[in-house]
């Protein structure tokens, strides 16, 4: 049986492509770019989530596994000096914990990953200063576990990835009634990068006895097609600022002849705080925008 | 911006679209597609195809021939549980199992075809009441000053600590039986922990190897196993490590060990086997499926998977069983006397 694309990952990419266009004739339309804010705000939020997880690890079983998961996302989004202050960079600290079982109840896998996100990004600001758009490159790290409860030799399967990335942002402040909102849309690709992997049969008590195995493999879109996609939107309630948002986080990878996966699906409520370096009088929610 | 905008557009998306879900590929739950699954598990993943074959098992190509026609998607569970048993059997071996919600299929013939060789009611004669058990050993000195210690199961865990404390209540003895009989196995790093006492330096025991792909020779170059020399205390004299045919998997390995040290003579009979580190996985229906992935070979790189042949053959005796002697442990006790 060979492997399709399917429809969340096709959707996803269609939604960046949708939001692309769009955005290329925007900036068709576009007059002048509006001045970035001269003092450097900084974005921090945290959020929780639940969500489902799909669990899939052929070192540990041809099934996939699925269920529940509690997922936690802190996150930093800061102005630079660089290029005139049209560097933004953003840090990603997130993790979680899934308990899934396969189809037929019979066994259960348990699985945790921390993940650690750097990246930098290009500003503009389009259609006369509303919608900004920020691209360019990140480096991502997770460390991770995955737990078969009925396996004998092979009951866990170790996550470790380095790789770098594409990522997109767009950001769009809006008012309802003279309320600020703020959606934002985020899309991360790896684009290449290192992973631990046993090989086919390789067995963790052998790793111990310091065998090494093509256990550190090379990945590429081609053999680890992954992405990750964050909807969110912002709002005020009283002086504070709140998030929900979608996130999307999808874990592919085929090396050593072992098939895996790791699809969550989160929706995600937290709040939100911004700061700024240079002390000045402005209005509460402004600094959606950044 | 423009540029920017192109470079995703032309270079960035058509890669995503490229991207395709990597998901499960397991057909529908039907006892027929449960068949072929755990054919195919078996056929990519199991690790002693050629040698099981070259030991007059039949070829894996032919188990299919053979058990295809017996499989209906009109049969119930528990026919199909019998027909894949009785498939898996054809491997010989005690490290294949199938586990379904109401049954465990296994391969005992291993030792259920052969003398037992081991009486625990005989055992207990020669324990008494008195007996220390450390972790999962129990131990005595016996009458004539031979140290006697039974490690029923290398899933009890076993401390450096423990097996300092059981070696220095032995100092002052002759010698020592290690008794492994009906152990048929558990966690390798305490049977290698035990095997540590008995060196004084650096040995090579054997070699492991994996499979690195689906085919019947996919394997990795075969990797030395040593065992280091304990920090703790370690035996400097005779010793005698007593098997029987229930002696597998992590028992067949702790034996492999202790062959290659210099005052250890193994006694009794062949082990059971048991050398291929086993791994699950399991079909559409949830059954869970065992089987060995792993091949473990001794220091000369000899198959150990059907056992271990002893130093000194011996048998219990009727005689000595109806006088509740154990023909083993009394032969050891002589050996070690000499």
């Amino acid at each position: 049986m060979h492997s399709h694309p399917t429809f969340p990952l096709k959707a996803a990419v269609f939604i960046t492509a949708f939001l692309l266009t769009g955005l290329s004739a925007g900036s068709h339309a576009q007059t002048a770019d509006t001045a970035l804010p001269e003092n450097r705000h900084t974005t921090h939020s945290t959020l929780f989530g639940i969500g489902r997880s799909s669990l899939y690890e052929t070192y540990l079983s041809p099934v996939t596994y699925k269920g529940p998961h509690i997922s936690a996302l802190r996150e930093s989004l800061r102005k630079t000096h660089w290029l005139e202050g049209r560097i933004t960079t953003q840090s990603i600290l997130d993790g979680f914990f899934s308990y899934a079982s396969n189809q037929t109840q019979t066994g259960d896998e348990m699985a945790g990953k921390i993940n650690y996100t750097v990246g930098w990004h290009y500003n503009w600001l389009l259609a006369g200063g509303q919608l900004r758009l920020m691209a360019g490159g990140e480096l991502h790290g997770g460390l991770g576990l995955i737990y078969n409860n009925r396996n004998s030799n092979n009951p866990v399967q170790a996550k470790a990835e380095i790789d770098l990335g594409a990522s997109l942002i767009a950001i769009y402040p809006f008012h309802i009634r003279k309320v600020p909102f703020t959606v934002r849309y985020q899309a991360s690709f790896p684009l290449a990068g290192g992973i631990f992997s046993p090989n086919y049969g390789q067995s963790y008590y052998e790793m111990s006895l310091g065998n090494y195995d093509h256990n550190v493999c090379f990945v590429h879109p081609a053999n680890a097609p992954s992405m990750r996609h964050f909807l969110t939107l912002d709002f005020p309630i009283s002086s504070f600022t709140f998030r929900i948002g979608y996130l999307c986080d999808i874990r592919q990878s085929r090396v050593n002849n072992l098939r895996s996966h790791i699809w969550n699906h989160s929706f995600m409520i937290g709040y939100v705080k911004h700061f700024s370096f240079i002390k000045r009088k402005e209005p509460q929610h402004r600094s959606f925008v950044l | 911006m423009k540029r920017l905008i192109q470079l995703f557009l032309y270079l960035v998306l058509p890669a995503m679209l490229c991207y395709s879900c990597i998901r499960e590929e397991l057909p529908d739950n039907t006892p027929t597609n449960n068949f072929e699954q755990l054919w195919r598990i078996i056929d990519t993943q199991y690790c002693f195809h050629d040698y099981k074959t070259a030991q007059g098992c039949l070829p894996w190509n032919d188990v299919y021939n053979k058990y295809r026609p017996r499989i209906n998607d009109g049969m119930t569970q528990d026919q199909l549980f019998e027909v894949l048993c009785d498939m898996l059997s054809e491997l010989r071996d005690g490290h294949v199992n199938l586990y379904s919600a109401s049954d465990v299929g296994r391969y005992w013939s291993w030792y259920e075809d052969y003398p037992k060789n081991f009486s625990a009611d005989v055992q207990d004669f020669y324990l008494g009441t008195d007996y220390r058990i450390a972790a999962g050993i129990k131990y005595k000195i016996l009458d004539d000053n031979i140290g006697y210690m039974y490690y029923e199961s290398f899933s009890s865990a076993i401390g450096d600590g423990n097996l300092s404390e059981i070696l220095d209540y032995f100092r002052l003895c002759n010698g020592l039986i290690v008794d492994v009989r009906n152990n048929s196995g558990g966690t390798l790093t305490y049977a290698e922990r035990v095997a540590q006492r008995f060196t004084n330096e650096k040995r090579l025991v054997g070699y492991i190897a994996h499979k690195t792909g689906a085919g019947h020779n996919d394997f990795s170059s075969p990797e030395a196993e040593y065992i280091e020399p304990s920090d703790g205390i370690r035996w400097q004299k005779k010793a005698v490590v007593l098997t029987n045919r229930a002696c597998y998997s992590a028992t067949n390995t702790f034996v492999r060990d202790m062959r290659e040290c210099p005052l250890v003579t193994i006694m009794g009979d062949r082990t059971g086997g048991g050398s291929g580190l086993p791994f699950s996985s399991e079909l559409p229906n949830g059954w869970a499926v065992r089987f060995s992935a792993c091949p473990m070979y001794d220091a000369a790189m000899n198959q150990i998977e059907f056992g271990i042949e002893p130093d000194t053959c011996v048998s219990m005796k009727k005689e000595d069983l109806a006088r509740n002697k154990d023909t083993l442990i009394e032969t050891a006790r002589e050996f070690l006397k000499q």
